[in-house]
């Protein structure tokens, strides 16, 4: 073994007896050097104790309360971040605005990634008339517009999906709602990305040699193929969230989706429009929140990249 | 802007130096041939670039806005009159507009920013002062009614003209009447000029007979909608029909103190001073109409001088407008913004009963809720505020007083009796109210207030806010406020102002399958459908009044209606522009008057 | 690869018919266009049903699609509402280009109200996509090559703060900074609103810079998208052996990027790219809307609300058409970047 050429990220095996690490383990391994990850997943953890944690020191109750006496107050000690255009308090509606932003954010997310990925893989590695099909079903998606589309739906389904209960909170259906509607409408362009990288991968020696051994597809498409082309899917992802969180703030002001008075970090960025110069605090707070998790959840993304990617040296910190 | 294409010629020539390939575009070029490879040396870094281009942009910028009419701006305004000779600039007053009209022709359009404009280039027969007292304009006095009520009849000034120079007659009314009571036509509405035959025995002279008593037809005929007979008739023989008359979206000729001369799509419209109009002639050389359809951005371009004028800020603005030395003018023009109670059979049993209605009126303290108004509306007791004649002055308005309410609430068997800061209805379920009105932030926020309030009486108020399209559809398109899924509404609205007439209350409009297009959502009260048919064929105007004063003390009992707060029209006016008169029904009946110092 | 074209350009015509049909249905579906006409009042049976005669809009809905694809010129319809059949109708159906009518601004076609407002779209945003794209590219690449420095990190978060601004934040804010208060501090400073001001004109300086700030702040928010997307592909891609091979051979650090880096690692650029450039002819209904630019957005939003179906076909038309065409172009395209792409 060499021992003096070492790239870095790779642990050393100077004991031939030491069983070698799981893939898992070296994943976790590497991604603990990635001090920005580490950071990033810290964050996150934070803004979800933040929104969790945070019921204990206000409650639901508090965060709908108003007073137009005090409104449009900045940050004080009674109000750390001030007051809305009714005298709301904003650090309790960030609290629970939070919780649904938080949720919708990762789970459309999560949503598009599915969705995107399957699509992208099956038909990039598949080829042919599968391909022809996927491809046109996707652009057929890519022309229906979505404000027209978002209104029909909200329309036909916000009445038939019954509230969600997560940790004693009630969820409207409209949130189920507006998950599976970012969701299902923003997977194209992963979808797009990962089937040319499938194309393109497919036609590499080391396919045909796992197909040689036996492999079967699906084992070669997800263990594989779909390692290699983690990257766009994490780029796609972490702006994903971004986009679910920032959608939802539009899909509201459409009327479908959220309800005011119930708080979201993107309807409060809505209500903070006319008072950009005079209140800034209005969009400052929920605005850092949603920065603070997608940057969070981009140095996890690098992190996992890097994690993941055989290839991929990082250079020394 | 010869000085400008010069400089930007220079900096796109620094870029490309001896070499193309060192340019803007040789470089976007370069990333695709790879193979290339003796071209290497002539690639500048992408560091270098990125700075060098960075520093272009903004360069560029800069060159541009010294150029393109930026320049810089005097922090105050000159006080000295210049002393060379300099030819008088162009009398221009440009106002933001939030809606571009979907067409010029007032017949083939519903929209307010569209009829307004009416009173420039078009003319009304009579229009309306400050005050909303009608006043005569092309008549020579205004129009007399027969003792029985239906026969109207108008006599022209014989000096009125069209900007052609042809005379404005009695045909050309007669022609305006035919045309949009043909079924060839795809105006938007015939109504109210398929309730009267016209007829017209000489030049001067227009007889309007109706089949009924209409006493509205002052407040709802001629409203701009004069078309000229000598421009569209020829029009509609040829082809069968005006619906695609050059004429509707450019009306070249017209009979106002200003001339249309330009509607560029999406941008803006403007109007010529007409060098021929028959009545004094107007100090502005132009009035322009810049389409700015976001609010926000209509308060940035008044504040940075880019228009003259603007119509319905949001009302968190006009400190900043006050600041700014801008000339706030208030104007009533007839709305209220109101709850609607739905006391249909499939509202909630709270919301039918009176009780629960005089405690929500108790409950929720209007005047403190203000002040998202910044205070500066005052509460309105009934829909008829704007026309004080037909109010019972009698009515007071109700007090906020949330212990009484609560007090009303428990008498009446309203308790709480499982604690959980709701009380319950005399069926044991809880009290809980749906409330829906639109979108805008305002509203919502007025919702959020109503909610916490309702809950400190022990009233669950549900809010909903749609988009004002699915609010506001009707029964066969399920629109909540149709269907009653809504036991209280909001919205801003009016009588057919100045006239006091309605008809939302009419039982005949309530909707069901039979009647898909009715809109009274609110409630079939017998003796109050009485009042409403019987006010509009009254003819004798104190008559007429006492009824409203019924009808508007009625409605304050039984509690159908309550008031939030007056929805006056605003306008914002640079300091520079004077001589305008504002009236709620027409704003720019004395356009010609209007000046604007440079 | 020429039966690869001609098989994905036989494929796209009943791709559009089926598009064609779901958003026919969609938006019929969505809103009455009739229900607004009324003015104060509720539009009044009477006039509803004279209306919908007039527009075609009491055919049941697969009629009214068929007069909208093909006309109705092959039909006799009653034109003047007696009841009997008069002459034939007069639309030629949108195979033959004609659009129909707007519904909304009747008496003007609705072909005649898109080429009105298409060009305002192409100036804005042609430039601005040129401008997106070279930055994206620009700071993607400056910034992989920098990986983890502390450039890197900044340009991380400046990117991400400018994902994670609503668009219609940056264009007011923009607004307010450069053209409101820029004024107002004596500063040279940008107009607000419009494409140019009414009263000089439609001249080249003032489209020009009523253009800057537009474009500022759509640029702001897809040059952070995109470079996110490029900086990631090039990470990958210069960490292959190839590239130490290149370096190895002694190139310099410019052309082993330029010529070998980028071309791999443009595939998701090309992606986004080739789905980007269609929409550009919807033009940006946010960023027009605020800046009162009249452009295809405003028309297209307009226009919706108050369910105008011949004008919203004939956008959304015309933009599927864009896409179809432009997906194919992105699939030739990797073809080319990426040898090792087949299309069997």
């Amino acid at each position: 073994m060499e021992s003096n050429l070492k790239p870095t990220g790779i642990p050393v095996i100077t004991d031939i007896e030491k069983p070698p690490l799981s893939l898992s383990q070296l994943v976790f391994l590497r991604f603990k050097r990635h001090k920005m990850a580490v950071a990033g997943i810290f964050i996150l953890i934070l803004m979800i104790f933040y929104s969790i944690g945070g019921t204990f020191f206000k409650t639901e109750a508090y965060s709908l309360v108003t007073d137009t006496s005090i409104r449009l107050n900045a940050p004080s000690t009674e109000h750390p971040f001030g007051t809305d255009a009714v005298g709301r308090d904003i650090l309790a509606r960030t609290i629970f605005g939070g919780q649904i932003s938080l949720l919708i954010g990762l789970v459309a997310m999560t949503l598009e990634v599915i969705v995107g990925v399957l699509i992208g893989a099956i038909a990039g590695y598949y080829g042919g008339i599968l391909d022809s099909l996927l491809m046109r079903f996707t652009e057929a998606m890519l022309n229906i517009p979505q404000i027209p589309l978002l209104l029909v739906l909200g329309k036909m389904l916000s009445d038939k999906i019954a509230p969600l209960s997560i940790f004693g909170r009630q969820f409207s259906g409209s949130v189920v709602v507006i998950i599976a509607v970012i969701g299902l409408t923003s997977w194209m362009g992963l979808a797009r990305i990962v089937r040319a990288n499938f194309l393109s991968l497919r036609e590499q020696e080391f396919v045909t040699a796992a197909r040689c051994t036996g492999t079967k597809n699906w084992s070669i498409i997800f263990e594989h193929i779909l390692p290699n082309t983690m990257a766009p899917i994490i780029v796609s992802a972490t702006l994903a969230v971004a986009n679910a969180i920032i959608s939802e703030a539009y899909v509201s002001f459409l009327g479908v989706g959220v309800m005011p008075p119930t708080a979201t970090w993107g309807n409060m960025l809505n209500g903070a429009y006319t008072y950009i110069e005079s209140a800034p605090w209005l969009w400052i707070f929920p605005g850092g929140f949603i920065v603070l998790t997608v940057l969070s959840i981009n140095f996890i993304g690098d992190g996992l990249r890097d994690a993941l990617d055989p290839r991929a040296l990082t250079q020394s910190e | 802007m010869k000085k400008c294409v010069i400089i930007w010629n220079n900096l796109i020539n620094i870029k490309k130096g001896g070499n193309s390939k060192k340019s803007l575009f040789g470089l976007f070029n370069k990333l695709h041939k790879y193979t290339k490879q003796e071209k290497e040396e002539n690639i500048m870094s992408d560091k270098n670039n990125m700075i060098k281009l960075l520093g272009i942009f903004i360069i560029a910028s800069f060159v541009l806005t010294a150029c393109g009419g930026g320049g810089t701006v005097p922090t105050e305004a000159p006080t000295a009159a210049p002393t060379s000779v300099v030819p008088a600039a162009e009398k221009i007053v440009t106002i933001a507009w939030t809606q571009e009209p979907n067409s010029l022709n007032r017949s083939y359009s519903s929209m307010w920013y569209m009829s307004v404009l009416t009173n420039i280039y078009e003319c009304w027969p009579w229009n309306y002062d400050a005050n909303n007292e009608p006043y005569p304009n092309l008549l020579t006095e205004m129009p007399t009614v027969s003792d029985d009520g239906l026969v109207v009849t108008m006599k022209l000034r014989d000096d009125i003209t069209w900007s052609d120079g042809t005379p404005i007659t009695s045909d050309d009314f007669v022609f305006t009447h035919e045309m949009i009571n043909s079924t060839a036509n795809s105006v938007d509405s015939a109504y109210p000029y398929d309730q009267f035959t016209i007829s017209a025995p000489d030049a001067q002279t227009v007889i309007m007979t109706f089949s009924e008593v209409f006493t509205s037809w002052q407040s709802s005929l001629w409203q701009g909608s004069l078309m000229p007979k000598h421009i569209l008739q020829p029009v509609f023989d040829s082809e069968g029909t005006i619906d695609a008359a050059e004429w509707n979206m450019a009306p070249t000729v017209g009979c106002g103190p200003f001339n249309f001369s330009a509607w560029e799509s999406g941008s803006y419209l403007r109007f010529d001073k007409n060098p021929n109009y028959w009545g004094p002639a107007s100090k502005l050389d132009a009035i322009v109409f810049q389409f700015v359809p976001d609010d926000a951005a209509q308060t940035a371009a008044i504040l940075a001088g880019d228009v003259d004028a603007g119509y319905w800020p949001p009302f968190e603005d006009i400190p900043a407008f006050q600041d700014a030395g801008m000339n706030i003018v208030k104007v009533l023009a007839g709305y209220n913004e109101g709850w609607f109670f739905n006391l249909r059979d499939m509202a909630s049993p709270g919301i039918k009963d009176l009780v629960v209605r005089k405690a929500i009126a108790m409950g929720l303290n209007r005047e403190a809720n203000t002040d998202l108004r910044l205070g500066l509306v005052k509460v309105n007791k009934t829909l008829w505020d704007d026309l004080p004649a037909y109010v019972d002055p009698s009515i007071t308005a109700w007090p906020y007083d949330p212990e009484a309410a609560k007090v009303l609430l428990e008498d009446h068997g309203y308790v709480d009796s499982d604690a959980d800061g709701i009380r319950e209805d005399l069926e044991g379920n809880p009290l809980t109210i749906t409330y829906g009105t639109t979108d805008k932030t305002e509203r919502q926020n007025y919702q959020a207030l109503a909610q916490q309030q309702m809950l400190a009486i022990g009233i669950d108020l549900q809010t909903f806010s749609y988009d004002a399209d699915i609010l506001f559809a009707s029964y066969s398109d399920n629109g909540p406020a149709a269907i009653g899924d809504l036991d209280i509404m909001e919205w801003s609205d009016a009588p057919y102002f100045p006239d006091p007439d309605t008809s939302y209350w009419l039982c005949s409009d309530t909707p069901s399958d039979e009647n898909p297009y009715g809109y009274n959502y609110f409630v079939c009260d017998e003796t109050l459908d009485a009042l409403f048919q019987q006010q509009i064929v009254t003819g004798d105007p104190a008559a007429r009044e006492q009824i409203f004063w019924n009808i508007t003390k009625y409605m304050h009992d039984n509690l159908y209606y309550l008031g939030i707060w007056e929805d006056p029209d605003i306008w914002i006016f640079n300091s520079r522009v004077t001589g305008y008169i504002i009236s709620g029904v027409t704003p720019f009946h004395n356009v010609a008057d209007w000046d604007i110092t440079p | 690869m020429v039966r690869y074209i001609i098989r994905r350009l036989l494929q796209a015509i009943p791709l559009l018919l089926l598009i064609s049909i779901m958003i026919f249905v969609l938006l019929q579906s969505s809103g009455d266009p009739l229900a607004s006409m009324g003015g104060k009042r509720l539009t009044r049976p009477e006039d509803r049903a004279r209306l919908a005669k007039i527009m075609g809009l009491d055919q049941p809905i697969y009629m009214q699609y068929i007069y909208w694809l093909v006309g109705n010129d092959w039909v006799q319809i009653d034109v003047d509402n007696d009841g009997t059949l008069d002459t034939y109708g007069t639309r030629k159906g949108v195979i033959r280009g004609d659009f129909g009518f707007s519904l909304l601004s009747r008496g003007k076609l609705a072909l005649d109200l898109i080429l009105e407002r298409l060009p305002n779209t192409m100036v804005l945003m042609i430039p601005a996509e040129i401008i997106i794209l070279f930055f994206s590219l620009v700071v993607g690449i400056y910034s992989a090559l920098r990986q983890y420095s502390l450039t890197d990190q900044v340009i991380t978060t400046a990117s991400f703060i400018g994902y994670s601004m609503p668009i219609f934040f940056v264009a007011l804010a923009s607004m307010y900074i450069f053209a409101v208060n820029f004024r107002k501090w004596g500063l040279p400073y940008l107009p607000t609103v419009g494409m140019f001001d009414p009263k000089v004109g439609k001249t080249f300086s003032q489209v020009a810079i009523h253009m800057i700030l537009p474009i500022f702040s759509m640029s702001l928010v897809s040059i952070s998208g995109y470079s996110r997307f490029v900086r990631s592909q090039m990470l990958e891609v210069i960490s292959q052996d190839y590239i130490r091979t290149a370096y190895a051979k002694g190139l310099s650090e410019r052309m082993v990027l330029i010529g070998h880096a980028l071309k791999n690692a443009a595939i998701p650029f090309v992606t986004l790219v080739g789905i980007d450039i269609p929409f550009l002819l919807g033009g940006a209904v946010i960023t027009e809307t605020i800046f009162g630019w009249p452009g295809m957005g405003r028309l297209f939003i307009d226009h919706l609300t108050r369910y105008d179906t011949p004008v919203v076909m004939g956008i959304l038309m015309l933009i599927s058409l864009a896409v179809v065409f432009f997906q194919l172009l992105t699939d030739i395209v990797y073809g080319w970047l990426d040898p090792r792409i087949r299309y069997n």
